[in-house]
């Protein structure tokens, strides 16, 4: 199908793969992104192989793989969201059902994902959210987590993993780009300290948000 | 009872949803949202955000209640399968 097909009347965007991609292409480009988020394919390959031939249909008729479950609505901001995958955008939510909307994608810690199927409630309260895995950090790395709305800074000190909101609440710095001293990072705009275990600080009244976190499979979780 | 689909060729859960109906018998209009054009599409697109609140496939209407996704066992329960 021609990119004037099915989707006319929403201009094509620039294509990213060449024609004729195939499902085996497709599925080596997104192995590595969506372990680095914590997530593999489904194991159930039937169902796999069904959306990924959905998403090149879609990709020959808009250029990009969009989600083949939702629609692009022409408006760029809405759409860019709907590109798979599509994890980085939906990270509570989907870590809450264990799987990405349609189901291609399950969280790296489920053994059967045909049982995820077609289920799409959302579990009330708070969910753990994989952020990293554990042997992608050195001791003394900080790294920067966006999970919707929050932005999150993950340490790993001595083996142990912590996290605290990522703003300094002095100047609304990066934490994540700050110096770590043992359980202490030192914001890098104006040196505040934080001790990354609970996120105290010697200013009155500025301590910021910390988030329990554990570690299971080698992989790191955030609660929020 | 009336019953209403809004669907996507592309999607394999609108797919499995149409099946289980077909399966069971059951009559529905249904209405291929990536198929439209111009503002058919954007008259259809804004249908599915009124009655989901996103734009999620498929949209399923069974007497004026609205179900979103291939939930099978609100699909039974509406259509008393």
């Amino acid at each position: 199908m021609s990119a004037e097909g099915a989707q006319a009347g929403i201009p094509p965007v620039r294509r990213r793969f060449r024609e004729g991609t195939t499902a085996a292409e497709l599925k080596a480009y997104m192995t590595p992104f969506v372990a680095v988020l914590g997530y593999k394919f489904n194991t159930d390959e039937e169902f796999v192989r069904l959306v990924l031939e959905g998403e090149l249909e879609v990709l020959a008729q808009t250029g990009d793989i969009y989600c083949p479950c939702r629609i692009r609505t022409g408006d760029p901001k809405e759409d860019v969201r709907i590109v798979c995958p599509c994890i980085p955008f939906h990270r509570s939510q989907f870590a809450g059902m264990r799987k990405c909307w349609c189901g291609l994608f399950i969280r790296a810690d489920v053994d059967d994902g045909s049982e995820l199927l077609g289920v799409i409630e959302e579990p009330e309260g708070p969910v753990e959210v994989p952020v990293a895995r554990a042997g992608d950090m050195r001791d003394g790395e900080a790294r920067r987590v966006t999970i919707g709305k929050r932005d999150i800074a993950v340490f790993r000190v001595d083996g142990e993993f912590f996290a605290l909101s990522n703003v300094c609440r002095h100047a609304f710095a990066p934490l994540s780009e700050g110096f770590m001293d043992g359980y202490t990072v030192m914001c890098p705009w104006h040196g505040w300290r934080y001790d990354v275990r609970d996120g105290t600080t010697d200013h009155p009244d500025s301590d910021v948000k910390s988030y329990p976190v554990a570690v299971r499979d080698g992989e790191v979780f955030v609660t929020v | 009872m009336p019953v209403k689909v809004f669907a996507l060729s592309t999607c394999p859960y609108c797919r499995m949803a149409r099946q289980y109906m077909d399966e069971n018998a059951v009559s529905y209009d249904v209405v291929e949202v990536d198929k439209l054009d111009g503002q058919e599409r954007a008259d259809a697109i804004d249908e599915v955000k009124k009655l989901s609140g996103g734009t999620s496939f498929p949209v399923i209407v069974v007497d004026g209640e609205v179900i979103v996704g291939f939930n099978k066992v609100r699909i039974k329960e509406l259509l008393s399968l």
